[in-house]
Parts: structure tokens; sequence; C-alpha cells
């Protein structure tokens, strides 16, 4: 919203969200593993490529929850973590 | 009616090289009228001779015109007559189909509006620029490594919203095609429950089209309890396609500004999408 008046401009047209709005996390439930997330972030500096094991399983922590709507990894894009898991079992 | 046509065909033999111009003989009738006027006994006869004269363009005498039609043919020779009128009424027709036309256009423009938003709603594009997102894509997107984008996070709060609300982190590196998280945090640090409802925006603007939220916590309304402090997740990806757009080449900040506003009763913020 700007009050200049550029009606020429394009405006940004915010988009709702996919799969739309967390419920708010009131009791901290999932909080043990936002914090294992962050840090992950701050050791990594900031680097998302590699705190995706901490992302993956902060979404879990809410979808058991119910903080979330249960969703298949594969379609939030963990497709790559969930083929890698047996994997990395497998060689331990 | 047989005097008329006599004195017609008299007026064709004596001015034949000049029987086209109507207005040379409304300017010769009007000369030649004094003269007439002693031939002619009374003034019936008179008029009469101007008559003759000046037939065609001569709305003078209040008789002619309730007799006459409304349009007269600038032509008085019977030949051309017939096709002038063939052109007039040809013209007419000509002018009813581009008025037609016309204001059909108009009328088509004022049905594109609702015709376009019944497509968008069948088609499922809902008013975006770029087709629908759906979960397919994303589980078949691969991220492409080498395009590290940064994205930084700000956070807003309208003046009347005393919550304290700000990004958990300052930037995120993420690549186009994968899913990222992020947090943001909110306290609320007066005494009573205080609903909020937040809107986005991203800058640049052009990337903006490519950021896609799976899912946040804007557009619907949060309520933070007193002294409560939550962590506000933000699930988001930016579109593969990002690395195809020529446009986007030299983009390689993408700030994300959420900005918290009080919902009041009654007041409804406009939700996007097609409704």
């Amino acid at each position: 919203m700007s009050t200049a008046m550029n009606f020429g401009t394009k405006s940004f047209q915010p988009r709702p969200p996919d799969k739309g709005s967390f419920p708010l996390d009131h009791f901290g439930e999932c909080k043990s593993f936002k914090e294992k997330f962050m840090k992950c972030l701050r050791d990594n500096n900031f680097e998302n490529a590699l705190c995706r094991n901490e992302s993956k399983e902060y979404l879990e922590c809410r979808m058991e929850r119910q903080l979330m709507a249960q969703e298949p990894l594969e379609k939030l894009g963990f497709r790559d973590l969930i083929d890698g898991k047996p994997e990395a079992k497998d060689k331990c | 009616m047989g005097g008329h046509w006599l004195a017609r065909w008299r007026h064709i033999v004596l001015c034949g090289w000049r029987w086209s111009q109507a207005g040379f003989l409304t300017r010769a009738g009007e000369r030649v009228e004094p003269f007439l006027r002693p031939w002619w006994s009374g003034t019936g006869g008179a008029e009469r001779g101007l008559r003759r004269l000046g037939t065609s363009g001569r709305p003078s005498l209040s008789r002619d015109l309730t007799l006459q039609p409304p349009r007269r043919p600038k032509s008085t020779n019977p030949f051309t007559r017939a096709q002038e009128e063939n052109w007039r009424r040809r013209n007419k027709t000509v002018l009813t189909y581009v008025a037609a036309a016309a204001v059909g256009m108009l009328g088509a423009s004022y049905a594109a509006v609702p015709l376009y938003r019944l497509y968008c709603q069948t088609t499922g594009l809902g008013g975006s620029a770029v087709a629908g997102h759906t979960s397919d894509q994303i589980e078949s997107m691969v991220p492409i490594k080498d395009r590290i984008i940064k994205v930084t996070f700000n956070a807003d709060v309208h003046a009347s919203l005393q919550w304290n609300f700000r990004p958990q982190q300052t930037e995120v590196y993420v690549v186009p095609g994968e899913t990222a998280l992020a947090f943001y945090k909110a306290k609320n640090p007066t005494d009573k429950p205080v609903i909020g409802i937040s809107t986005y925006n991203v800058v640049p603007f052009e990337a903006g089209q490519y950021f896609n939220k799976i899912q946040c916590f804007c557009f619907e309304e949060q309520r933070l309890n007193p002294q409560e402090e939550v962590d506000m997740p933000v699930f988001f990806y930016i579109d593969p396609e990002f690395a195809e757009d020529p446009r986007m080449v030299n983009v390689d900040l993408i700030t994300l500004s959420y900005t918290f506003f009080e919902a009041k009763e009654g007041h409804k913020l406009p939700v996007p999408g097609y409704n």
C-alpha cells in the first residue's frame, strides 16, 4: 500500500499460502525442535541446505501435535531426506 | 406534376452545361428573378418561375418544404440521382453496421470483467500471473544448487499494535527449488489478549512471483494472550523457474517483510484470491 499517486506502477499482490496458515503454538510444544533448528542455522552460517533435517523434524513435530495438517513429506519437498534416511541407516 | 417535369426538362435544355451546379442555379434564380417578374403575370407566376429555375436546393418556400423529401439529391440528372440514392442507401447501411459494431465493442468491454472472472475460476489461475503451484510441483522440483539466494527478513508492526514482533534470523541462504523454514517471534507485552493479522511483501517486485509460501501465519487472525510469546514459522520455497528467468539474473537478495496489524471488530483485511 503506497500513499503516492502512482497508478501506473504495478503493485505487489500478496498471494495466500498454499496450505494456509500455521496454527499458533501457544504451549510451545515444538519449541525444542525450533531451538535445534535455529542452532543449526547459526552454526552453519544460516545456510538452509545444511539444516533441512532439523526443519523436517520441526514440521513432523507440528504434524504430530495437530499444529499442522498431516502431509506426506514428499509434498513438503523432503523427498531426498526420506530416501536418504533408510540409506543412512543401512550405512550405519 | 406534369408542369414540374416540363420545367425540369426545359431547364436542362436551356442550362445544359451548368445543370449540375445547384448553387449556381439558386444564385442564377435570384439574379434572374426581378427580370422574370414582369413576364409572368402575378406573384403565382413569379413563384412558378423561381421554382422552375432553382428547383434543387431552394428551400425558400415553406410549401415546398412540406412537399419535398427531407434530403434532396445533389444532382438533378435522373440517371445519377438513382445512383446517388443507391449510394446514400448503402452509406446508411454501412453507417448502421459501424455504429452497431461500436456499440458492440463497448458492451463487450463491459462484459469482459465478469467473463474473465468466470474464466479464472474455471481454469483455476485465480488472478496470479504464473500458473498455480500445486503440491505435485513441490514433490518433483529439483533444487538448483549453483544459484544461492540470500533471503533477509523484516518485521513491522502497525503503530496501534503493541506487540514485539521480530524475525529470529536475519537472513537465510537458500537455492531455488528447495523448501526452507524461517521463524518470527511475537510477544504480547500487554495485559489484554490481542488479535493481530498480518500481511507480507516481497522485494524486489519481480521476484515476488517466484516466492511461494507453503504455509505461514499471514492473513489469518492470530490471538496472543497477555504476556504470551510464540514462534511463528514460515515455510517457503523459491520456484525453480527463477533460475531461468533472464530478468532475475542479477537478483541475489530477496527480502521478505511481514507487517502485523491489529484485527478490530468489523474490520476485514482483504484476503488475496478471488472471492
